[in-house]
């Protein structure tokens, strides 16, 4: 048997031995531990029902203003990201500059939205002030990305064209890549905001406002009916929010509109 | 390795002699390839159609970005509207007395029909005003103009995504027409276009050039040339293998040369 085929039968068993190892590290081959979290949420479920509509209005308030943290944060990430995505587009400018400007964006993208919801608390203080510049500086780092793609697929015969008409870079981004790419950036945008409203829904976890600060607290003062409401509340703004992105990529993405 | 690409040109556009282009000994070969042109002569006559013959592969495409200043040759020289490119000199890329339709149009599908058109000015306009597309209302008026003589102002607000092939066409002369060029580049122009819709947009290229254009055209239609042609060269693997007043040239000359 050669070295490579015995290598072959050797990985799968390599593989669970590795999976025995993490599974033991991380408490889950404990049938004691298990056996008393499957318990556990049995009670925890029993106790969600039935919701409590008490804290209806409350959770109403808190998720008007988790979707207020999202809509800002989404528009302060696209307003920022959108001219950032250009200066990175190797279509328009050199790759010291691309290079420079996606390097920084990278590093926006590396801090998840919740530390980044940290750090404005500590700068800002608690509310969702910082939640939405959380979710803006997240977003900026990810839309700057996607346009920048999005940017560099644009048909390189229509920026040929437009530039030998003799116009400026800014012009150029004015009148061929701009329009050439919002269907794309639209699309990109619409799916940013929903994702930017779950993010936003945690933000309170660390006092950075919105929904997610009464969902702790309900946690943390065993609540569970509670918490059931303002799942349930988010879900259904969820749903809403889905439908409402489908029915604007209709209006206006035309390709989306054919094939429906 | 990309290909070597023009950046800027020698001298200042002139008026002076009767021939808009003469090329001389020009030669190309794009990174990793064979040469595409092989040592091409070319003069086009002022106010006269040349029309550049031969089959797909021959060159014809390359010839013209040459000509526009999109590429760079690597040995002969290119002189266009009386300035000189060299290889490694400076190219005439951003000229708008230039005008080049490329082969696929490059109309920017989400702009509506004077949008595209108005594009063509943008050489002679400012970063602020293009920002706001903030046209001078007699700009709006020649662009209108233009359209109307091609029989197209009817869809002066519909986007170019919804239009056909032969009105496409007519807005890419529209928008080369609002640059106010000296010489019309037109690849591959009527290629893709009925009988009808050919005779009717190579009617208006010829209209045009009475009032003192120059076009150089390539296709592969043996009956444009008859039709519009002063003059007509042939390329064959980037050679020209003829050279010859449109008078003295029969199609059925014209297809041995360009098969043999």
């Amino acid at each position: 048997m050669n070295r490579s085929s015995l290598g072959a039968r050797l990985a799968p068993l390599l593989l669970v031995g590795l999976l025995a190892v993490s599974l033991a590290n991380v408490g889950l081959l404990d049938p004691q531990r298990l056996g008393r979290g499957v318990m556990n949420i049995g009670v925890f479920t029993s106790a969600m029902f039935p919701p409590n509509l008490g804290v209806l209005e409350t959770v109403a308030l808190a998720i008007l203003e988790t979707l207020q943290i999202a809509f800002v944060g989404t528009v302060v990430g696209a307003a920022l990201g959108l001219p950032l995505a250009l200066l990175a587009t190797q279509t328009l400018f050199g790759p010291w500059l691309t290079g420079g400007v996606r390097l920084v964006l990278a590093i926006v993208r590396t801090i998840p939205a919740l530390l980044w919801g940290i750090i404005f608390v500590v700068a800002l203080g608690l509310g969702p002030g910082a939640g939405s510049l959380g979710v803006g500086l997240y977003s900026l780092g990810y839309l700057g990305k996607l346009f920048y793609e999005i940017f560099e697929g644009v048909d390189a015969e229509v920026l040929e064209a437009v530039r030998s008409v003799g116009c400026s870079r800014v012009q150029l981004a004015r009148f061929a890549l701009l329009p050439e790419a919002a269907n794309n950036l639209l699309a990109q945008l619409l799916f940013m905001f929903e994702y930017n409203v779950r993010a936003s829904s945690i933000m309170g976890f660390v006092g950075a406002g919105g929904i997610g600060y009464y969902m702790l607290g309900y946690i943390q003062l065993l609540r569970y009916d509670a918490l059931l409401t303002s799942i349930l509340v988010t879900l259904v703004v969820v749903i809403a929010i889905d439908y409402g992105s489908a029915r604007l990529r209709r209006l206006y993405l035309p390709e989306t509109r054919r094939l429906s | 390795m990309a290909e070597p690409r023009a950046s800027g040109q020698d001298g200042p556009v002139s008026d002076q002699g009767s021939l808009a282009v003469e090329t001389r000994d020009l030669w190309f070969s794009f990174s990793g390839g064979g040469p595409v042109l092989r040592g091409v002569d070319l003069d086009a006559a002022r106010g006269q159609v040349t029309v550049v013959l031969g089959a797909s592969g021959s060159g014809k495409t390359t010839l013209l970005k040459l000509l526009k200043g999109l590429l760079a040759p690597q040995r002969g020289s290119i002189r266009v509207l009386g300035r000189t490119t060299s290889p490694g000199g400076r190219g005439i890329r951003l000229d708008a007395a230039v005008a080049y339709i490329p082969q696929n149009l490059g109309l920017v599908r989400n702009l509506t029909v004077l949008e595209n058109t108005l594009t063509g000015a943008l050489g002679r306009m400012g970063a602020l005003p293009a920002l706001l597309m903030a046209f001078p209302p007699e700009w709006i008026k020649e662009a209108t103009g233009f359209l109307e003589r091609l029989g197209i102002a009817h869809k002066l607000e519909e986007k170019v995504y919804n239009l056909s092939g032969g009105e496409r066409q007519r807005v890419a002369i529209a928008r080369a027409l609002m640059q106010r060029p000296q010489l019309l580049l037109a690849d591959e122009f009527v290629s893709q276009l009925d009988p009808v819709t050919t005779v009717s947009i190579m009617d208006s290229v010829r209209e045009t050039v009475v009032t003192g254009l120059t076009v150089i055209m390539t296709t592969h239609e043996l009956d444009v040339v008859a039709r519009y042609a002063d003059h007509v060269a042939v390329l064959r693997d980037g050679q020209k293998v003829l050279d010859l007043p449109a008078a003295e040239v029969n199609p059925r000359l014209l297809s041995q040369v360009i098969k043999v």
